[in-house]
């Protein structure tokens, strides 16, 4: 049983499939039990996945190599969120001034109350480099992660868990607030949530999904130019 | 095969946006240089993305799931992390919603009186 294991890892079939077969399964799970809107079939998918790897213990290590191969469509995704960018670039333009003015603030914040909290909590400082990229598009939060020496991996579940805390809180915030105008929630979705946030807008409507797409860029940009250096100011 | 057409063009942006991050040493991922470049040629060429379309939506769709092989490896650090548990999920979960309000009102604040809530989407 172990060899044919072994066999089976040696290429990455067995880790896409995997992660295919987690993230159907998460699908129907999710609409069979009536899909609460807060809860991204992400998150069920990513227990099944971790249940699974446990149950077969099959080394994360092993299956994140042959896993390697489905992330690396990341790149290629990233660059196709330049289509809906290009298709409401109209919405876009009307409101480039307060989406600027608005940009380079909130995303240092999200980075900041986070760390904030974590170190009030007494977090060793590794802890704290890992939380700082957590509102930042995978891609970019990995080389973040890396340039401050926090640990890629904890930064990754810290994405998981900012995306869903995200659209629950975009959620709960409009309704609180009054706020009802697409742009305004699909931008909060893509600079708090990044890939997750901007994935449930495109699900609210093609508006919401462009200034997503924006949002989460924008502070990936912003995010790669500042966190390295805010980071050292602060931690000098 | 339009999707494969498409799936090229998205290649061919990556690979620009590759080029240009490792000559210039800017920080920001090849992925995210590609999506402003294709933006931008979009912008200047205005019409007829069949291909690019066909390729970019399902793309679009899967993008949490691209990230799961990463997420999943929390999961097995959680020994490695005892007794910090309390501190990083306070930290994620209330640091979200602080900076999520913050965004909510920041842009209500600054699209007020300039850009009244679009009530009547029929004249999208």
């Amino acid at each position: 049983m172990n060899e044919l294991l072994d066999h089976l890892l040696a290429t990455p079939i067995l880790a896409i499939a995997l992660t295919l077969a987690a993230n159907v399964a998460g699908i129907r799970l999710l609409k069979a039990v009536g899909t609460p809107a807060w809860c991204p079939p992400v998150l069920v998918a990513s227990l099944l996945l971790a249940g699974v790897l446990a149950l077969l213990s099959i080394d994360y290590a092993d299956y994140r190599r042959g896993a390697a191969w489905l992330m690396l469509l990341l790149g290629p995704a990233t660059v196709a969120l330049g289509l809906p960018l290009h298709e409401q670039m109209p919405q876009i333009r009307a409101l480039w001034r307060p989406l600027l003015a608005c940009l380079p603030l909130a995303a240092l914040l999200a980075a900041a109350y986070a760390v904030g909290i974590a170190w009030l909590l007494g977090a060793p400082p590794e802890t704290l480099a890992s939380l700082a990229a957590k509102s930042v598009t995978a891609p970019i939060a990995i080389g973040i992660t890396e340039q401050i020496g926090g640990s890629v991996s904890l930064m990754m579940g810290g994405l998981l868990i900012t995306g869903v805390a995200a659209i629950g809180f975009v959620g709960l915030g409009a309704r609180l607030l009054g706020i009802h105008d697409e742009r305004i929630i699909g931008f909060a979705l893509g600079l708090n949530g990044h890939a997750l946030g901007t994935v449930h807008a495109f699900e609210i409507g093609p508006v919401a999904g462009a200034f997503a797409s924006l949002g989460m860029s924008l502070t990936g940009i912003v995010s790669a130019l500042l966190l390295p250096l805010a980071w050292r100011l602060v931690g000098a | 095969m339009p999707a494969l057409r498409g799936f090229l063009w998205l290649l061919g942006f990556l690979l620009i946006g590759e080029i240009l991050v490792t000559l210039t040493g800017l920080p920001v991922s090849a992925g995210v240089v590609g999506m402003l470049l294709l933006t931008a040629w979009l912008l200047l060429h205005g019409g007829g993305f069949g291909d690019i379309a066909s390729a970019a939506q399902p793309l679009i769709a899967m993008l949490a799931m691209l990230i799961m092989p990463g997420v999943v490896g929390v999961f097995f650090l959680i020994d490695e992390l005892a007794g910090q548990w309390a501190a990083i999920l306070a930290a994620l979960v209330g640091g979200t919603l602080l900076s999520v309000l913050t965004t909510l009102w920041l842009m209500r604040r600054l699209m007020g009186e300039a850009h009244p809530d679009p009530a009547d989407p029929g004249h999208e």
